[in-house]
């Protein structure tokens, strides 16, 4: 990709007269990560959402490589990890990601559901029904789907949430790999952390708006500070 | 076309590991015909029959009702429904998909239910099987047609399972009363004229093909 | 706007109300007939108030221009009320004519089932939340709604049940003297819509402003 891998430009979203975002302006060259922090209610899922191409702006552009977010070519070139796993709890592990790279247009869905699965370490869990799955476990599965498509760029809202220290390691290690592969990741995160871990760069989100850029190197104390700050505003 | 088969095979594949939309709609539909065989003066009499062919298919819009409603329900878990949002295709295969998989299934639960239909009433289909079979497939496609639209939007709203039907019946009549009259002429004389198919035909597509388009903008958030 | 839709109809109504008043009692149906004058023109308000609604509806998909959504909700609350009229009428008519209360006749049948789509449709954007996926999904089934019509007009000319509707459009079934208040009461029943779809059309633009400029003040 020549063009940017994520463009945004005066982009506004309105949900009747709730005003979720407005005036944000972002570009992210490809292979760069972004962590976008902020208070709940800021507008961080909404915007995620919004580059997955799931809703329209209600003003602005979104731009994936240079294509309009809300169409098939951007779709396929972006992955989302949501707060939800978008797994089917009847099916097993395998089906899933088999299912999600058929929908994604794949063209070995089987052994690329195979080859995910051993990425992640679920090779023996592969069969069974994902509705048994402990919560770090489906955030695996979760992950593999968002990947299955290998996209250039990787969307991920609040990976952290819910789990244990071990995991929550294991995900560190998994998005520094993705980080190395080149591909743009954006994160949403609470986790100051982890956001000045794995990421180059780093956005405060507040009420809607951009309350601060940070180009990086980022330092957890400093993300500290202004995610007070914002949450103080 | 992609999409289309996935969903096709993801929403089989869910249905084969539980059963139970197909067991819930085939004991439903049964139990409508059973009710309204007690319900009717003169059980299986000669005017009774004359209006069977309707409840036939009262029984089979009230078994659809009940699976597609259910062939949504079970993407609003885990957020599934944004899941599918997310596909790379054309939004419209995957409605074509979800359309399918409700035809397959529906067609099974309308095999059985006329059985039971042709036992309780006293109906012989066997020597019309294979043209009532036809108008069965034509009805059901239309059905679905406008039932998995209906579905979708419903689904994302209050009091979906009272909306569905809301939603649903206004639109069925094309359908239904070719379906009906076909049925009817059928049970009656043995024959069927070529309107009611026709008039399936056109409003199957007609429907068919404006669902397909608009899927893409159900789909949105 | 609203002046001018309001002066056409003031004018055309007063002709109206005149001309059926003028009109000649039918020689079999007596007076009742008269209430003709408003069945039918009901039934136009009816279907132009769907038609608006389907068209607004998808220029509203097309543009996302949130204008086009209060259009149509507006032609869809003024149709339904014409829709309503219409069928209430109907009845009323028939037992002063024919002696029963209902029919199955092929208009009344298909203006009936118009009524159920209205009525779907407004259920449909009540029971949604958010305005932007109400508009959206009002919108995809007014299409559904606008292409069922004209299919229930071929399943009822198919196997329509008794046709007990003089046809009023053929030259010369209509009496001597009734042709001029017919006519008249068509473009009132047209002028009575277009204001009416005015008035609303503003009342609801204001509605929009001052819950968004509430929801401005709540923020700051």
């Amino acid at each position: 990709m020549t063009a940017p891998a994520i463009a945004v430009r005066g982009l506004e979203k309105r949900f009747g007269f709730a005003v979720a975002l407005a005036s944000i302006d972002l570009t992210i060259p490809p292979g760069r990560s972004l962590a976008v922090l902020g208070p709940n209610g800021a507008g961080k899922s909404t915007l995620l959402r919004l580059l997955a191409g799931l809703a329209r702006p209600s003003a602005g552009t979104v731009e994936i490589g240079g294509q309009r977010a809300h169409g098939r070519e951007a779709r396929a070139r972006v992955g989302l990890v949501g707060h939800a796993t978008f797994l089917y709890p009847a099916l097993t592990a395998r089906e899933n990601l088999i299912f999600a790279g058929r929908l994604h247009g794949v063209a070995e869905p089987a052994a690329r559901a195979a080859e995910l699965l051993e990425e992640a370490g679920l090779a023996d869990a592969a069969d069974r029904p994902v509705g048994g799955f402990s919560r770090g476990m489906a955030q695996r599965v979760a992950i593999a789907r968002g990947l299955v498509h290998d996209p250039a760029v990787l969307l991920l809202d609040e990976p952290f949430t819910g789990l244990d220290r071990r995991s929550a390691e294991r995900l560190a290690e998994r998005l520094a790999r993705l980080r190395g592969e080149r591909r743009t990741l954006l994160l949403v995160t609470h986790d100051v952390v982890s956001a000045a871990r794995l990421a180059d760069a780093a956005v405060v989100l507040a009420r809607g708006r951009i309350a601060l850029q940070n180009p990086g190197p980022l330092e957890a104390a400093d993300l500290e500070r202004a995610l007070a700050a914002a949450e103080a505003a | 076309m992609n999409a289309f088969l996935a969903v096709l095979w993801k929403d089989l594949l869910q249905e084969w590991r539980s059963r139970d939309r197909l067991v819930a709609m085939l004991v439903f539909s049964a139990l409508v015909i059973v009710v309204f065989h007690f319900a009717l003066p003169g059980g299986a009499g000669a005017q009774t029959r004359s209006f069977a062919p309707g409840l036939l298919w009262v029984a089979y819009v009230f078994a659809a009702l009940l699976g597609l409603g259910h062939a949504f329900a079970i993407e609003l878990e885990n957020d599934a429904l944004a899941g599918l949002a997310l596909a790379p295709a054309e939004r419209g295969w995957i409605f074509l998909g979800k359309w399918a998989a409700n035809v397959a299934i529906l067609g099974l639960a309308q095999a059985v239910t006329a059985v039971v239909f042709g036992v309780v009433f006293e109906v012989d289909l066997l020597p019309v099987a294979g043209r009532f079979a036809l108008v069965a497939v034509l009805g059901n496609i239309g059905l679905c047609a406008i039932g998995t639209l209906a579905a979708a939007v419903a689904v994302r709203t209050r009091f979906r399972e009272l909306l569905l039907p809301l939603l649903v019946l206004p639109l069925l009549w094309p359908v239904l009363s070719g379906a009906v009259r076909a049925t009817a002429d059928l049970v009656a004389t043995g024959r069927m004229g070529f309107e009611p198919i026709q008039l399936l035909i056109v409003a199957d597509a007609a429907y068919l093909i404006v669902s397909f388009v608009s899927f893409e903008y159900v789909l949105d958030e | 706007m609203i002046r001018a839709t309001g002066a056409i109809l003031a004018t055309i109504a007063a002709l109206w109300a005149f001309a059926v008043a003028g009109a000649p009692a039918d020689a079999m149906q007596g007076a009742i007939q008269k209430i003709l004058y408003v069945h039918v023109p009901a039934a136009v308000g009816a279907y132009l108030g769907f038609l608006t609604t389907a068209l607004c509806g998808a220029l509203y998909l097309r543009s996302g221009a949130e204008r086009w959504d209060r259009l149509a909700i507006s032609a869809a609350e003024i149709g339904v009320v014409f829709c309503s009229l219409n069928i209430a009428t109907g009845p009323i008519w028939a037992r002063g004519t024919w002696g029963h209360w209902w029919a199955w006749d092929p208009r009344l049948t298909l203006t009936l089932l118009l009524w159920f789509i209205y009525l779907a449709y407004l259920l449909l954007r009540g029971f949604t939340e958010g305005s932007e996926r109400t508009a959206r999904f009002a919108a995809v089934y007014a299409l559904l709604g606008a292409l069922a019509i004209p299919l229930n007009y071929f399943a009822i000319r198919l196997f329509g049940g008794a046709a007990m509707h003089p046809d009023n459009l053929q030259r010369g079934s209509l009496g001597p003297g009734m042709g001029w208040p017919f006519a008249l009461g068509l473009l009132a029943a047209t002028a009575a819509f277009a204001h009416l779809l005015a008035l609303r059309f503003d009342l609801e633009s204001r509605r929009v402003e001052e819950a968004r400029a509430l929801a401005q003040e709540r923020r700051e």
